[in-house]
Parts: structure tokens; sequence; C-alpha cells
């Protein structure tokens, strides 16, 4: 069965049809490459493999506070974001060209929490479930990630959620990969009216 | 190291926008010789268009990534965007699925058989000519249907793959107000727009030759015959341009026999049916409530009943989806339309939300008192596939089938409209989201960040919901279950869901974007931002009593289950090739190191790269051998749990915490995974679903066939022919395998 297979396949390859096929592509690539020899030249530079590790891993603790203005009255928020960084670089030598250094973030608020009321009848508190924020980035010496976060009051269940906005600047160490320091706010969740529009015409 | 884009912006210089087109067309000629058979990557490489590992050399006037003769130094050549012609976003409504017949298994002639029918029949000279049987599947005990007359089929569903054609038979299973106002009485045509060019015959081919895609709606207890008749050309030459005529489809993640999983080398031909039996069983339905006591596995009954069914409850699926998977042509045929979505129903997710019995979860469904029917209501329970296309000038489906590091489109579709609107009610809907793409990962977020609740990964229902307000990376073939609350907007008010994920190339996403940088405009990136439009049309007709319960699904309890043995495998470029069968093999810069020893593999169907014994429970290591990449891994036939990602428990997030079966490995991570090898046996795959890394050639073939005797037996490699399915011995087996 191979042999007869292989057999066919010479006889394809050696059809009129894959001659001249197979000449067309020749005189295709002849031609394109008299007129952009000069380009091609530029293109092929891979980068050397790098004697940096692989994988870099670092992980900080970030306090974080605000306020958050709820349809239940202002919520202080305040806790602390466990942030996980794993830096990755590309250090394939097979790929026609190396992807950008990245970091692999996951900013954990399960230790976020909230407080509305003051007095024993009015009091309430507010977590934020199992979320976490899972991010990819380009590495940099610095980054604003503005992410958010659901809330919930602790005695209802998660369709009771809404949003809060949490704004995470973090610092990196470019030559290590780790993250170094960072500072994170909570805040309101502004809805522009880029996100939440008004239908105008029925189609 | 030089910036890239995939596609050019439409601003740019009509030069540089002619260039590319140029680049494009000569590419398409290659890539027509290549998909029709007058031309190997072998030859491919001698020609030095490619390199040896496989990849295209960046030539200009061919690569979308050599340097442009218009631009300056830093702007590299890029695909021409897609043109639109009038259409504009968001202004064609979202269609829903078209939901296939179900009949008495009596319609099907010939009747099914449990080897396959090996009747004799004229092959059309085009194929070789000669006699060869009515049905594609390997003939013979081995891949004759397992346990057909334990699970004999009940329900026959039949389809064809075949050309574009208009549909005048659409069956949303919803009314027009749920379907935002589509009349499914019109014809439908075959496009991505109404103000785009109909696809032609050629172009797009999809179950029925028809759009919108396909859903099954499937119950436990009630085993079905989905027979597919293949309709396609019989000259090869006959694609478009791309695309192959041999097919077979997955039904992913089904638990059924190896026969019906979609083998990769199980393909068939034109003027051949293949019958794939899904017997729809609770895995572990031979070892757990083998007397089918427990309430909680169950099936809904017409009368709004429950029927108990053998097995582990805690096994219970929901949402899969079918789609080709012809062996080194699957991202071709995937992406030319061979998809469609399969909802299984169950006494916990039955999909009638006013059903109250102690069993039934109650998820966004719709009311059986309204409609009639006790289960599988749609009114509020929607599959959207999300998928990236790019077409041509003359607006028809178009693919470039050498970027081996992934194909991107620049136009978003949802169930293949181009950036629809979707009419809602103010309350609860689940929407079971399949990212249907080739290579391209999406991230999604409402335009507002309001909260989702994830309710299912993959085909499974969470131990919890997880309220998110933006979903993880959701990777190819990957399914989020997610309820959507609009309760929170006014009418007349609309809001988009979003995609974040930003890609350069198809390696893996660049870069994760904030709601706002997305909605911003500036990214390159063509798929990033609105991508669907709901409009808040109206407040239900009767009150929302729909439910996201806590807990949905726990977790089967594996505790007591030994492990038999631990497996590595690593996802990696470079790839060799050892074996040289030219059915059964085929070379690319992707592959598979097994265990950690010997060389990462290209595939080859024929190959046994691991052997569990049935009944048994393994742990399996998935490895990203790359930063630069990452891969989407799916295995086949059981579900499995995540234990660990880069060796720590703590770091599986809790949408990850249920069952699974694809995983993104991330770029340079791991996860340990473990699964069980149970009720039914035979040849099943392990593949990066990123479908240009599978055909290309991420995929290695794995099997359970000891049926539970003491003896090992490698099972004979089919190839298939019109003439009739032969086999030969596996041409290698790995010496760890065993």
């Amino acid at each position: 069965m191979n042999t007869q297979l292989k057999i066919k396949m010479r006889r394809l390859l050696f059809s009129p049809s894959f001659v001249t096929l197979s000449v067309g592509i020749v005189v295709v690539l002849a031609m394109l490459a008299g007129v952009r020899s000069s380009v091609q030249a530029q293109t092929t530079a891979a980068a050397p493999p790098s004697t940096a590790p692989a994988i870099v891993d670092s992980s900080l603790t970030i306090s974080a506070k605000g306020t958050v203005n709820d349809p239940n009255g202002t919520i202080t928020v305040s806790g602390s974001v466990i942030v996980n960084c794993r830096r990755v670089l590309d250090t394939s030598t097979n790929t026609t060209t190396p992807a950008s250094p990245v970091v692999l973030l996951d900013l954990d608020f399960s230790k976020l929490s909230g407080t509305s009321g003051s007095t024993k009848t009015t009091l309430k508190t507010y977590v934020t479930g199992d979320n976490h924020a899972s991010e990819l980035r380009p590495l940099q010496a610095s980054d604003t990630i503005i992410v958010t976060s659901p809330y919930y009051d602790s005695t209802k269940d998660v369709l009771s959620a809404r949003t809060m906005l949490v704004t995470a600047t973090l610092n990196f160490d470019t030559t290590t990969g780790k993250l170094t320091s960072g500072s994170i706010s909570i805040g309101n969740n502004v809805v522009t009216a880029a996100a939440v529009g008004t239908i105008t015409t029925v189609n | 190291m030089p910036d890239k884009n995939f596609f050019l912006s439409p601003k740019a210089s009509k030069a540089r926008l002619r260039e590319a087109e140029q680049a494009r067309k000569n590419r398409q000629e290659i890539i027509k010789a290549r998909s029709q058979g007058q031309i190997s990557r072998r030859d491919l490489i001698k020609m030095g268009i490619f390199t040896s590992a496989g990849l295209m050399l960046p030539i200009s006037g061919l690569s979308p990534f050599a340097r442009s003769a218009y631009a300056d130094s830093n702007i590299p050549t890029g695909l021409p965007p897609s043109p639109l012609f009038t259409a504009t976003a968001f202004s064609q409504p979202m269609p829903r699925f078209d939901v296939f017949p179900r009949n008495p298994v009596s319609v099907l002639n010939p009747a099914p058989t449990a080897q396959a029918n090996t009747t004799q029949q004229p092959v059309d000279p085009a194929l070789g000519g000669g006699m060869g049987p009515i049905e594609g599947r390997p003939p013979g005990p081995i891949w004759a249907h397992q346990q057909f007359t334990q699970l004999p089929p009940v329900i026959a569903i039949q389809a064809s793959m075949e050309g574009a054609k208009i549909n005048n038979v659409y069956n949303p299973g919803v009314p027009s107000n749920q379907n935002s106002g589509i009349n499914a009485a019109n014809p439908f045509h075959p496009t991505f727009h109404p103000n785009l060019p109909d696809q032609t015959a050629l172009k797009l081919w999809t179950y029925n030759g028809t759009i919108p895609p396909k859903l099954m709606q499937v119950r436990y207890g009630e085993p079905v015959l989905f027979r597919l008749s293949n309709k396609l050309p019989v000259q090869q030459n006959q694609n478009g341009g791309f695309g192959i005529h041999t097919i077979s489809t997955h039904e992913h993640n089904g638990h059924h026999g190896a026969e019906n999983d979609g083998f990769t080398g199980a393909y068939f031909f034109p003027n051949q049916f293949y019958d794939y039996h899904y017997p729809i069983v609770l895995a572990g339905r031979n070892s757990i409530n083998t007397d089918a006591t427990d309430i909680n596995a169950s099936s809904p009954t017409d009368a709004g009943g429950l029927t108990k069914v053998p097995g582990d409850w805690h096994e219970t699926m929901s949402t899969h989806w079918f789609h080709d998977h012809m062996f080194s042509f699957t991202s071709q045929n995937v992406y030319k339309g061979m998809a469609g979505m399969f909802n299984i129903y169950s006494g916990k997710d039955r999909g009638a939300e006013d059903i109250i019995d102690g069993v039934n979860l109650r998820l966004p469904s719709g009311r059986a008192s309204v409609s009639g029917k006790s289960w599988g209501n749609l009114d509020y329970d929607v599959n959207l596939m999300l998928a990236d296309k790019a077409w041509d000038g003359n607006g028809q489906l178009a693919m470039d089938i050498f970027e081996f590091d992934g194909f991107l489109g620049d136009r978003m579709t949802v169930n293949l409209a181009y950036k629809p609107y979707m009419e809602v009610e103010r309350r609860k809907y689940r929407f079971r989201i399949l990212n249907g793409a080739v290579s391209r990962f999406f991230k999604i977020a409402l335009s507002d960040s309001s909260p989702m609740i994830q309710i299912a990964n993959d085909g499974n229902l969470l131990p919890h919901p997880v309220v998110l307000t933006k979903l993880d990376e959701q990777g190819i073939a990957e399914r989020y279950d997610i309820v959507i609350d609009f309760s929170r907007y006014s009418i007349n008010q609309k809001v988009w869901m979003v995609n974040l994920a930003e890609h350069q190339d198809g390696k893996r996403v660049d870069k994760d974007l904030s709601v706002s940088e997305a909605l911003s405009g500036n990214s390159d990136d063509p798929c990033v931002g609105k991508f669907l439009e709901f409009r808040i049309v109206r407040d239900p007709a009767q009150p929302d009593i729909s439910q996201v319960p806590d807990p949905l699904i726990p977790n089967p309890d594996l505790s007591a289950i030994p492990v038999a043995r631990e497996r590595t495998f690593e996802f990696n470029d470079g790839a060799n090739q050892t074996t040289h069968d030219p059915i059964t093999s085929f070379f690319g810069p992707w592959g598979i190191k097994t265990n950690d020893q010997g060389d990462t593999l290209a595939a080859d169907f024929g190959r046994i790269s691991a052997a569990p014994r049935f009944g048994t429970r393994e742990i399996w290591t998935l490895k990203n051998g790359g930063g630069g990449w990452d891969h989407p891994i799916h295995i086949h036939f059981e579900e499995c749990q995540t234990l660990a990602r880069n060796g720590s428990a703590s770091a599986v997030p809790a949408w990850e915490k249920g069952r699974k079966d694809v995983w993104r490995l991330r770029p340079d991570g791991e996860v340990k995974i473990t699964l069980q090898f149970r009720d039914f046996g035979g040849m099943f795959m392990e593949h990066c679903h990123n479908t240009v890394h599978e055909d290309n050639a991420m995929l290695l073939r794995w099997e359970i066939d000891d049926l539970g005797t003491p003896f090992l037996q490698p099972l004979p490699t089919p190839i298939p022919k019109p003439q009739g399915v032969t086999f030969m011995p596996p041409d290698d087996i790995l010496p760890s395998a065993f």
C-alpha cells in the first residue's frame, strides 16, 4: 500500500500540472527575489539564545483601600491584594520571530472586604468571592493596570454583585523580571456612554 | 526584533494594500496547490519557500511578515483588511443556532448496524473508481459500535456535509421575538452579513450546507445515531482553494466509544456516510450507581418527570460542540464551517427553569409551562460560537494555511454573523460561549464591566458559581457558560460584549487589555473591542424564576481510586519526524515529547504514545515547552480534574476547579490533571486545539486497548480509501506507552 502511494506521489510530482505549477512558482520567486533582495536581507535575523532564565517568579502583597459609592451607601474597602508575577521569555531558536518578554499576573482579591453603615442595624459587609484577575502584559518598568472586581453583600449570593474599579500600578525590574513594588487603589466603576448606550435605531 | 501585525490598517496606503493583496494572491496559488494534493511540503522546502522546520521564509511577495517595499523599516507587511462592502457593525440580528431535527431511529435507511455497513457501491472515477462501501467507518469488530446492543440508538439525527446554499428550513427552536426578530420562515442566505456577498458552495462547507450553525439537543439515557453523509465534491480540487473533502466529526468531548470519537484517521469520502453512535451516558456507568438508584443521575422525561440512569451524576455534562477532525486539515475544515454545538440535558441541567423537583438546578432557559417542552428550552439559554474570519476582495472566505504560528482573521463573527446585535429581556440569560476560532484566544467582558456569573467550564457545570467582571482568557475549543442578568439595565439601553485579548500573531495573546483600553479603538488588532451588542428591549412576559444555585455539580471523589501511573507530555516546536508513512504521518514545526524521553515528535496517527489500562486512573502533566506561545491542549474522551498549575494546587483558579477537557498551558506553563479510563475503549487523541498547531503536527494518539483483559493488544491503524478501509499495524509504539 505504501509503495502504491509512493508511486502515486511520484506520478503527481511529475504530472504536467505539477511541473507547470512548480515552474510558475519558481519564476514568481525569481522575479520577486530580484526586485526585493535587499528587503529580504533585513528580515531573517533572529534573536540569539538568551542566557537569562526563561521563568522568573515573584510575588507581592499590596495594601489597598478606597471607597465605592453603592446604592446601599458609601462602602469603605480595605485589605490587601496578592499579586503573583511570572516573567516569561521566548527562548526558542526555532521560531522565526521571538516573542517579546511578558509577565503573567494573578491578582487575588480575596483579602479585600468592605463595610457600609455604622450602626448595628445598618452595618453591612461585602466580599469579592473567588475572583482573581488573570492578566498577560508586556514586561515594562511600570505598568498601570485597570481591572475591576465584583463585590457583594456577604449575606447575599453572587447574583447581587456589583463592580468596583481596581487600579494597580506595578513596577518591575526589567533586568531580573521581578515585580518590585506597587500600589493599588479602589474606586467607582465609572460607566461611560461608550460602555452603555441607548438604542436609537431599530433595524 | 521586528514589530509585526497580522492585518494592515484600512488607512494604509493604496500601494501598500495592493502589495499585500498581491502577496495574498501569490500565496493562494500555493495554498490551492497544496490543499489539492498537487504539491507537498517537501516540495516547498526544495523550492526554498519553506525552511526545513516547515516555516515559511519571509519572502517579500509571499510572506505577510516580510518587509514592505512601501513601508519604512519598522512597518511589516500585513494582510489586507477584509472588505466590508456596505456592512456595518451591529446592524444585523444575531441568529440563534439552527436546531437539528430529532427523529426515531426507524427513519434511517439503511438501518444502522453495529459493524460498519460494507454494502458496496460504485466509486466515482475521480476517487479511483471501482466499488467501495457505502459507510466509511472502518469495518470489522474493532470499529463496531461498543455496547450497541445494551445502548441501542433511539434518536436519529441526519445531516450532510455540503457546500453553501440557502437555508429554507431554519429552526432556531425559539419564536421570532426570542431571535432578535428574525423570521425563520424566510430564506437564510449563506453570508456573514446581508450586505456582504453570499459565500459560494466551494468556499463555505457546513453541516447541511447552511447557516446558522447547527445545534444538537440530546439527553442522558437516550442514545443518538448521528448519520453524516459526505456530499462534498468528489474532485479534490473543487475546494475553493482550501479545505479537504475527506471528513471526520469529533463530538467534543463525548464519553463514547472511540469509533464514534471522530478519530483523525477514521475519515470518509464523498458519497459515503458514517454512523456515529452517541450513547449519552454518565461516566462510570459500569462501576458507580450501576443499578440506577440515585435520582441525581437522571434524565428529563417528556412528561416533566425524571428517568434514572446508571453512572456517576458528578460526571454530568452540559455543553459540547462537534467539529471536523480530518488529519492535518482540521483548521481548514473547521474554519470553512464544519462546526456546531451540542447541548446535553439531564435531571440537573434540564433546560426548564420552572420545574421544581429537588433535582433540577433551574438554570436560565425557559418555562416548560409556556413552551410545552419539559426540557431543552432555549429562550434564555443561548449558544454563542465566536470565530474570527477573513475574506478576500470578493467577500469570499479566505485562509492562509502557511501561518504555522496560527491563523488570525480580522473580522469577528458570532454564530457566523459579523458583529451582530441580540435583543434581550430584562432578566437572566445563560450563554454557552464556544471559542470556535482557529488560533485566536478571547477574553470577554461586558463593556460596563458588570458582573457575570460563570457556571460551567468546557462541558461541565462548576462545583460553585464564580462571579467575575471579566472572564479568563478562553482558548480555542474551550466553552464558558455564563449567566448575565440584564435586569440591571433599563429598556432601550444597550451594552456590548468586548474582547480584551490582543493578538499580534497566532502564537498567543500579546496583551490582555483593560476594558477602557479595548474600547479606546487604539489597538492594532481588529478583533479587539466590541463584538456583540445586547439591546435591552422589554421586560419578560413572566417573572424571572430561574436560579443560579450554589452548589452546582460537585466534583467526583477520586481519592479512593489509586493512581496507576503518571505521564508527561511536553508541547514544543522543533519537532522531529521519525516515521514517514505518507498517510498517517505529517511533518510540521510543532510536536509533542512524551515522558521526557526521546525526541519531540511530529504527528503520526499510526504511533501509539500512551496506552493506559482500562479501569485505571492516571495523572498527566502537560507542559508548554516555550514562553513564546500558548497551547490549548485537548484530551479526548474523559473529563479530567485539574490538580495543579505550575506545581501549585492553589494556583488553580475557581473557574477551573470543576472538570475540563481543554487547558491553556500558558507561556512556559504546566498543568497537572487526573483522569480515568473506563466504560469504552479504542484509540483517542490528545492535541493542541490551536488547530494550526494541531495540523502541523502537534497531535498524538493514545489508546485504551486491553478492554479489561490482562492482554495488551495494540490496535491496527485504519487507512481509509474510497474503495474500503484497510488496516496496518502501528508504525511506532513508544517504549513508555504501556
